[in-house]
């Protein structure tokens, strides 16, 4: 026993090190396994008010390039209207109630913090649950999708972006609507990869490879990026495709988060399905 | 004594702040990632013992880590420079000892020490902190490029906060 007491107090610093490594280690990693963020994260209270703080100065900076974007962005929806087209059938913008229903709804929002250097990339925006953000919602952009949300507190949430591991957004490609999953090597934040394309398909430089939406996270058809590089790798019956992302990660600013009122329908239904599944 | 503990409160506030809000926006290249919060353990006293500077070290990297979504990250690096910094101090220390009257800066102790000190403990800092975060063998010269030119611009910065928060020493 007195033994014992010689070796906890001879390793005592070593053990109190071990202990806390453990603890914050756990933390890092479930935080990259589980699209989740539990501890305490630039959305949280006291931290998000001095970056909201922060972001009152530095967002004056650029101020010129957000608004030039935003108003090419309004001249785009703007030839969108109807009132910019010459009518040639009057019924057609009338029947618009009973044959459409609403799905997406779009919430604009602004980055007030964001990196996309390290290997998980993670952006706050200043809206939160009070403007009714919630977990798990996609973000997109003009030129692109963003990523989802993972936490929302009151005022602020916590978007992991396209450039993290384990990301594994579903995308297809425009012109024939074959799919795959969406990685990130970590390398560069311009590049993001297509693993496993078989050599049967039909790709070529340039293509565009658009969201396929069947989680509801994301809308159907939102521009990812295009095509630029394809190379096959030795003793590999695959391809690995490098995709240009259209949204600039070091300068986005204005975003929209993607509420799709019919994703609960969807996950209820497919809930039942797997269940069906695993029995 | 109760006035030093006010003055490292309010070092550490003031630290994590600059870190969160300034620093952390430094984002030129992939390779660039640098981190100043370090400075707050190179300049605790000499005599701190390994358990305090660990806690000190565990709620520093937890206060940047929430400030840069790093979960654990910045924690994680932190706490092991704590815990080496004690064993540390006992290979480089000068042929008379150290002087409880003073600070581990550049005043104190001279450029030469303090260079030595600060370079080994932001090497070790670096060198986990990116190897933790990408954790893969394929991506060692990353791992390596990352560490080298971050851990530069941070000795860098360090050099330049020390001047600006740490006065000489009246012994």
């Amino acid at each position: 026993m007195r033994r014992l007491f010689q070796f906890l107090k001879k390793f005592r610093d070593f053990i109190i090190f071990l202990f806390l490594q453990l603890f914050v280690l756990g933390f890092f990693f479930n935080s990259k396994n589980y699209h989740k963020a539990t501890m305490m994260n630039s959305s949280s209270g006291v931290v998000g008010w001095f970056i909201e703080k922060k972001n009152n100065i530095t967002k004056h900076f650029n101020l010129s390039e957000a608004n030039d974007s935003l108003a090419l962005e309004n001249a785009q929806l703007r030839a969108q209207l109807p009132e910019s087209f010459y009518r040639l059938q009057d019924r057609v913008y009338f029947v618009n109630d009973t044959l459409c229903e609403q799905q997406y709804e779009y919430i604009p929002a602004q980055v007030i913090n964001s990196s996309d250097n390290k290997r998980d990339n993670y952006f706050t925006l200043n809206k939160g649950t009070k403007s009714g953000v919630q977990e798990g919602m996609g973000v997109i952009s003009k030129d692109g999708i963003v990523g989802f949300v993972v936490d929302a507190s009151t005022h602020y949430s916590l978007v992991k972006t396209v450039l993290s591991e384990n990301i594994n957004i579903s995308v297809k490609l425009k012109k024939n609507n074959e799919h795959w999953f969406l990685k990130w090597d970590g390398t560069d934040n311009k590049i993001v990869q297509l693993n496993g394309v078989t050599h049967d398909i039909d790709i070529e430089v340039g293509d565009t490879i658009v969201t396929r939406g069947n989680k509801g996270v994301f809308p159907e058809n939102q521009l990812v990026g295009f095509v630029n590089e394809i190379f096959t790798v030795d003793g590999k019956s695959t391809m690995n495709v490098n995709v240009e992302l259209g949204v600039n990660f070091s300068s986005i600013y204005h975003v929209y988060v993607v509420r799709n009122y019919l994703r609960h329908e969807q996950e209820l239904l497919e809930r039942d399905l797997f269940e069906l599944d695993e029995q | 004594m109760n006035n030093n503990w006010i003055r490292y409160v309010l070092v550490f506030i003031l630290i994590v702040l600059i870190q969160g809000l300034v620093v952390n926006n430094i984002q030129w290249s992939e390779y660039l990632n640098p981190m100043v919060y370090p400075i707050m353990i190179l300049m605790l006293p000499f005599q701190l013992n390994a358990i305090i500077t660990m806690f000190v070290a565990l709620l520093l990297g937890l206060s940047v880590d929430a400030f840069s979504d790093a979960f654990g990250l910045h924690a994680s690096a932190a706490v092991l420079i704590g815990y080496l910094r004690p064993s540390l101090m006992k290979y480089i220390r000068p042929k008379e000892g150290y002087d409880n009257n003073l600070l581990p800066t550049i005043q104190d102790m001279g450029a030469i020490w303090f260079l030595i000190y600060a370079s080994i403990i932001l090497i070790i800092h670096h060198l986990w902190f990116f190897s933790m975060e990408i954790l893969r063998f394929d991506l060692i010269l990353l791992i390596l490029g990352k560490t080298i030119l971050s851990f530069l611009f941070s000795l860098t910065l360090i050099i330049l906060f020390q001047y600006i928060f740490y006065k000489p020493s009246k012994s």
